[in-house]
């Protein structure tokens, strides 16, 4: 489980967030200004604020901020708010969207 | 029966079973006509037609296809029939599906250059 390597080798070319195209060089240096939760990378970063609303990478975020001495309880859950799946505005207006999903 | 991509698919799979019958349907990805299963996921359909990128990302322009498969990533999203953000790896292919590519919203081309490998 424990991936000591997390956070080494290539920091510039590796993607921790898919979706916003977040690099592990931009997740160490949010860190190193002093992020220390999971909302705090996020608003630093973007990472977590893509299509899939972190399901992707707040796990390696967490294992990050846990090597710069933080647990994942002081790390902290994302803020989770409704809608859980990306939907059109259309549908919570009651529109046509509302019956695609 | 031709199979579309035949030697792509795993015709008897340990613990689903063989394959089983389903018609051949026809669609078209960014314009050019495919075939593949209905009720398949586009995405298996796309693969077996030889198609891995099926997009590519917003900041660096890098390719994108299927990551999760399981709907929860969405980095194989198409735009399908005109809806935007449908999840290939989820949706079942009907006949005369029009899949595209999906690109970024507004002025082409990928915001940033990408950084060089390390």
């Amino acid at each position: 489980m424990d991936s000591p390597d997390l956070g080494k080798g290539r920091p510039d070319s590796t993607v921790i967030c898919r979706c916003e195209e977040i690099t592990l060089a931009e997740i160490m240096e949010a860190i190193s200004r002093g992020a220390r939760t999971l909302d705090a990378v996020k608003r630093q970063t973007r990472a977590g604020m893509g299509m899939c609303q972190g399901r992707t990478c707040h796990q390696a975020i967490v294992r990050l901020l846990a090597a710069a001495g933080r647990g994942p309880e002081q790390a902290g859950r994302p803020s989770i708010r409704p809608p859980v799946r990306p939907v059109l505005l259309e549908a919570l207006d009651g529109g046509e969207g509302a019956s695609t999903e | 029966m031709t199979l579309p991509g035949a030697g792509l698919r795993v015709a008897v799979h340990s613990l689903l079973g063989p394959l089983g019958e389903a018609r051949v349907v026809r669609f078209t990805f960014d314009g050019l006509e495919y075939q593949g299963l209905e009720g398949e996921p586009i995405a298996a359909a796309l693969a077996a037609a030889g198609i891995r990128v099926i997009r590519h990302s917003e900041r660096f322009g890098r390719p994108r296809g299927v990551f999760c498969a399981i709907g929860h990533c969405y980095e194989c999203r198409v735009t399908v029939n005109g809806e935007r953000n449908v999840r290939s790896c989820l949706t079942p292919l009907r006949e005369g599906m029009v899949v595209q590519s999906q690109e970024p919203i507004g002025p082409g081309g990928p915001l940033e250059e990408p950084p060089h490998e390390g």
